[in-house]
């Protein structure tokens, strides 16, 4: 009984891993421009691989192969958020327009805004 | 479970190939980047699984977690390198 509880648990986590790829890779290829990207690309993809290392870690049992994958984790999500503001600021800085639609200011200008 | 989880692998490939059509596409070196970011985190779960379907995952998973470092590492560097540079379009 209890190793169909914990498989079904597993299943659950990998499946809700590969919904929240899968978004992220429907939301890479549809959104029109970079500052849209990072939204689909920082978020869903670090909720999805957390998700599946959780999984892995129910699989895997309590051992130290836990603490290996509780330190992945970590990583991930230290570094997922850090990427994403880097490389949004490098674009920025870098004079990278976002997308708006025609006829419409991405922003006020200093002149109507000051 | 073994063939699940070398399913749930193989789903996330694809979708890893999908993203490297899109940073092949990318007008903007950032897109490049972000998309390299998605590929890079893909492969690592892709990684943590075939380990742990070929079994021994304690040996195997230090690989998992230098690769993490590597790719931080990396989109921090290129997009440092970027910012100072002054590159707009390329």
């Amino acid at each position: 009984m209890g190793e169909y509880v914990r498989d079904a648990f597993i299943v659950l986590f990998s499946l809700t891993g590969l919904f929240f790829f899968v978004g992220g890779t429907v939301g890479l290829l549809r959104c029109p421009d970079l500052y849209t990207r990072l939204h689909p690309s920082t978020k869903c993809d670090t909720l999805g691989a957390c998700s599946i290392l959780l999984a892995l870690i129910i699989h895997a049992g309590f051992s130290f192969v836990t603490l290996k994958l509780l330190a992945v984790a970590f990583f991930l999500l230290l570094s997922s958020a850090t990427c994403g503001h880097a490389i949004g600021r490098s674009a920025f800085r870098s004079g990278v327009v976002p997308w708006h639609k025609p006829g419409v200011k991405p922003w006020p200008t200093e002149e109507e805004n000051p | 479970m073994n063939y699940f989880f070398l399913a749930a692998a193989a789903a996330v490939m694809v979708n890893a190939f999908l993203c490297l059509y899109q940073g092949a596409k990318g007008p903007t070196i950032q897109d490049r980047v972000i998309s390299i970011n998605i590929v890079n985190t893909k492969t690592l779960v892709v990684l943590l699984l075939v380990f742990f379907v070929i079994g021994q995952p304690a040996m195997y998973l230090d690989i998992a977690l230098i690769y993490t470092l590597l790719n931080f590492v990396v989109t921090i560097a290129v997009s440092r390198y970027i910012e100072t540079e002054r590159t707009a379009v390329g």
